[in-house]
């Protein structure tokens, strides 16, 4: 019985950090609903969809498309045709201030005076490496969070715009399926 | 009396370790003051690769593999890339002043501008390196335009054949920049 009580203690005690950490994601989209006052459209499956998901994806591109997320990685919140006014430069502040702990900035372009906003977010996990991507314009935004292998990185790091982009795009496509 | 003495050491190795912290964020610009052009800029690029993700980087990358060696390779021993860029619509949407407070950290202790160093781009390209001795402790290139404006600064050791390399990767812009080394053998051809 004691053994069981430990056991259960250890485990309550271990919980928040996980939920806090697995947190950020649902932090951010709670972010951009709260600043911008809009509402984001969930896809729950697609986190536990793994690589069947990400095989049709490359199907839809003609079989060749590169595969970034690793398998059941993808988490994403798609917020389709509403209003996107604010400040940007206030939001890219408290964007940063919120992930500052426990993700590492690498990219933030904002084009047309805040019209079109992406930010990308980089967080050790092991071998693997956590990548928060999001794009906001005037009626759509993306949050995209995937898992990518060193290899990966290494095309992130090189090229980070670019790959930034088909990250979204893979986890969007993805949706459209 | 023990005590006495122990609280001006503490002092002194509290106002030594400073110095020392202090040297080894000298390379790093401070560019927060360019972050108002944000708000006139038709375009905004922010880059941080800081020494953490350097140290990332190099621990998760393999030499077996092509994309990964080569960037390896290119962080090896960098500890920061940081670019800020911004273009406008209109000439005069930012001053010189706007960038008095990247010059004057510039003008500071260490730093020595090439001058024979050019640029295939159109506009006034300029870059500096940080000395310690020999060694070279970073790199800044300001690139100023009628409608554009780009600092890029990148702490640890770099040369002008490694900031060519890094060119059109991790964030930093194509600068075109030529190495007097490499006009010299255009000129001989």
């Amino acid at each position: 019985m004691k053994r069981i009580a430990t056991i259960a203690l250890l485990l309550v005690a271990s919980m928040p950090v996980v939920h806090a950490k697995g947190d950020d994601f649902n932090s951010v989209v709670k972010m951009i609903e709260d600043f911008y006052r809009v509402k984001h459209v969930g896809i729950p499956f697609l986190a536990k969809a793994g690589m069947k998901v990400a095989t049709t994806a490359a199907r839809i591109k003609g079989g060749a498309a590169r595969r970034f997320a690793e398998a059941g990685s993808i988490k994403l919140a798609v917020f389709e045709n509403q209003e996107f006014n604010g400040n940007f430069a206030k939001f890219r502040s408290s964007l940063n201030q919120a992930l500052n702990d426990s993700w590492m900035p690498l990219i933030q372009t904002v084009a047309a005076a805040g019209e079109e906003q992406t930010y990308i977010f980089l967080r050790n996990a092991g071998d693997k490496t956590n990548v928060l991507v999001i794009t906001i314009d005037q009626r759509d935004a993306t949050v995209v969070q995937v898992t990518l292998s060193a290899k990966n990185l290494a095309l992130l790091l090189k090229d980070p715009e670019g790959t930034g982009k088909a990250i979204t795009e893979e986890a969007t496509l993805i949706d459209q399926e | 009396m023990k005590s006495s003495f122990k609280t001006p050491l503490i002092t002194l190795l509290l106002i030594i370790s400073t110095a020392f912290v202090a040297k080894a964020q000298d390379t790093r610009i401070q560019m927060t003051s360019l972050d108002h052009l944000a708000a006139k800029a038709t375009e905004t690029v922010d880059v941080n690769v800081d020494e953490r993700l350097m140290k990332l980087a190099a621990r998760l990358f393999s030499d077996k593999d092509e994309d990964e060696r080569q960037i390896k390779k290119l962080v090896e021993g960098l500890k920061g890339i940081y670019v800020k860029s911004f273009q406008f619509e209109n000439e005069g949407q930012y001053i010189p002043a706007d960038l008095e407070p990247i010059r004057a950290q510039l003008r500071g202790a260490g730093w020595t501008r090439l001058v024979n160093v050019t640029s295939k781009k159109e506009g006034n390209v300029e870059v500096y390196l940080q000395f310690a001795g020999e060694m070279v402790n970073g790199l800044a290139v300001l690139h100023t335009d009628d409608k554009e404006l780009t600092v890029v600064n990148i702490v640890g050791p770099v040369d002008l054949d490694k900031l060519a390399q890094l060119e059109g990767q991790m964030g930093i812009p194509d600068l075109g920049i030529e190495s007097p080394k490499a006009k010299k053998k255009t000129n001989e051809q």
